[in-house]
């Protein structure tokens, strides 16, 4: 197999699991408590490689993305409901991204942020106009791969490895036990955002997987995410060993940055705002895609990257559409950084309508013959759908009692 | 189900607004801005570090002092601004002037993103905020 061939995989856990939600989220948790919350990193990778792997084998098995299996197993009805929630909270999403690439480019090269916005806007167009699939994958994945210095700047901050261990081990913190709770659900619900799957999902049909391509699948799954999961570990760590002793709460793009600056100099800065660059705007095009991905194959349009724009011209206008509407919201003024922190808490809601229609359609044998979820897959489905349950329940209520996080 | 869910984001939206930096300042909230102002000089200080050391590089130092240097400015305004409950008067506004100064010495960052000396003077006093600041919050 290539290394090339996990690309998806890669993109999809470098511009999923470590968009700007997951770095703010991962170096928050740790400024706040340390290495407690690792085992919820953990929890949420199995989590995402279980869901992703099944809807990979729906796409190759049956030719059809997450969003077409939503509107035929729940009816029209419910489907709006799911598409309407998932647009809405993949245009937060692509928003926070769409900020986060401006204020990358600035902390780079100094400009002025509102000029960024425009350049960030009009980049992300000629790349996704001009660039085929499969190198929009390998650009913006192993570009993101710039952000193994936090695992090297995790490691040179020397933080005390049998704490890190400690934190691998599920418990429970009983001195603020509500704030550790929305950092339990803010993790987790960035771990699972739906948008991941819509796009991991259409990318296995853009990329024309068929059941030979089951293995691939597996292995884009798990090495991807597991590597998502792994730069999760040394965010969190970052985040502990460095600004928790200091009492500094990260709340900026530049504060995550400074975590590579501080042990590894100029080039921990430079290697850091080069994969946060990378993952943002990786995470901008999956959330561009994910957005007209799920509208075109909500109405049966024709989709897909692999078509020219003539090919797929609603499918080319909506993700036109929505890259226009982001661009206007950021240039509101809006902090795209307290923007995601509610777009994870409000993806956390929409999670078991995703997340349930494809576990039905994963155990649909006239979809899926032979390739049907066996015992493990439809074990641990099932425990994630409880996990899911549980997170889509506290989210906001936590969001509330804990003032996003403040309190 | 659309209807009732638009309802639900809306009044959730309202709720979690009303609770973004405003009010009356009390001791609960004193002490989480005084974290606030204490850890922008911590991290100003270690910004400022860097900087001495020649460790950084002039875009992420100018950018990065200005984003700090903003909000210790935000936190200062608002708590002058904010009504204050009895008792805390005075904390408040040793507090805002105090959050005002982390700003004042975090725009000098800003100004000056390439220069040792400038940075190297700034560690002690932002140092002195930080603690200053941790012993408001408690």
């Amino acid at each position: 197999m290539k290394i090339f061939q996990v690309a998806l995989g890669i993109l999809a856990a470098i511009g999923g699991f470590v968009d700007i939600g997951d770095l703010v989220f991962n170096v928050s948790a740790g400024a706040t408590f340390g290495y407690q919350l690792l085992w919820v990193v953990v929890i949420g990778v199995v989590g995402i490689v279980v869901y992703s792997e099944m809807c990979g084998r729906v796409a190759a098995v049956s030719g059809k993305a997450v969003f077409d299996a939503v509107r035929e197993r729940v009816g029209f009805k419910s489907g709006l409901a799911v598409l309407v929630a998932s647009q809405v909270v993949n245009l937060m999403t692509l928003t926070a991204e769409i900020g986060g690439v401006a204020i990358c480019l600035q902390l780079l090269s100094g400009l002025a942020y509102r000029w960024l916005i425009v350049v960030a806007g009009a980049a992300l167009l000629v790349v996704v106009w001009v660039t085929a699939f499969e190198w929009i994958e390998r650009i913006f994945g192993y570009g993101g791969l710039c952000l193994l210095v936090f695992a090297v700047a995790a490691v040179k901050l020397h933080p005390g490895w049998g704490a890190v261990g400690h934190g691998f081990v599920p418990h429970l913190e009983m001195k603020s036990p509500l704030l550790y709770a929305y950092f339990a659900v803010g993790l987790l619900g960035a771990a699972l955002t739906p948008y991941e799957v819509y796009f991991y999902s259409s990318g296995g049909v853009e990329e024309g997987w068929g059941p030979k391509d089951l293995r691939l699948n597996k292995v884009n799954a798990m090495i991807g995410y597991g590597l998502g999961g792994f730069l999760s570990f040394a965010l969190m760590i970052v985040g502990g060993a460095l600004f928790l002793g200091k009492g500094i709460e990260p709340e900026f793009l530049g504060s995550i940055a400074l975590g590579a600056e501080v042990p590894l100099g100029q080039i921990g800065l430079l290697l850091a705002l080069v994969g946060i660059l990378f993952a943002v705007s990786g995470a901008a095009i999956d959330t561009l895609f994910s957005g007209a991905y799920n509208l075109a194959q909500f109405l049966g349009w024709e989709w897909g990257r692999y078509r020219t724009p003539r090919g797929a011209p609603r499918f080319t206008i909506t993700w036109l559409v929505l890259l226009v509407l982001a661009l206007g919201v950021v240039m509101t003024g809006v902090d795209p950084v307290q923007l995601t922190e509610y777009a994870v808490i409000f993806s956390a809601v929409a999670l078991p309508l995703t997340y349930i229609p494809i576990l039905l359609v994963a155990n649909d044998r006239s979809y899926m013959r032979e390739y049907v979820n066996g015992r493990l897959a439809n074990t641990l489905g099932l425990i994630y759908l409880i996990v899911i349950l549980f997170i889509a329940l506290t989210a906001i209520p936590l969001l509330i009692l804990t003032n996003a996080g403040q309190n | 189900m659309i209807v009732v869910t638009y309802r639900l984001g809306l009044a959730l939206l309202v709720f979690v607004l009303a609770g973004c930096n405003g009010g009356t300042v009390d001791r609960h909230a004193l002490k989480r801005d005084a974290e606030k102002v204490g850890s922008l000089a911590t991290e100003g200080e270690l910004l400022a570090n860097d900087v001495s050391k020649g460790a950084s590089t002039e875009a992420f130092a100018r950018v990065h002092a200005k984003e700090l240097a903003g909000a210790a400015f935000d936190l200062a305004r608002s708590l002058a601004k904010r009504p204050t409950s009895r008792g805390i008067e005075s904390d408040v506004r040793k507090l805002s002037k105090l959050a005002g100064k982390v700003s004042k010495e975090l725009e000098q960052l800003h100004l000056h993103p390439t220069d040792r000396a400038v940075a190297k003077s700034l560690e002690k006093p932002l140092q002195d905020d930080a603690d200053a600041a941790d012993s408001l919050a408690k």
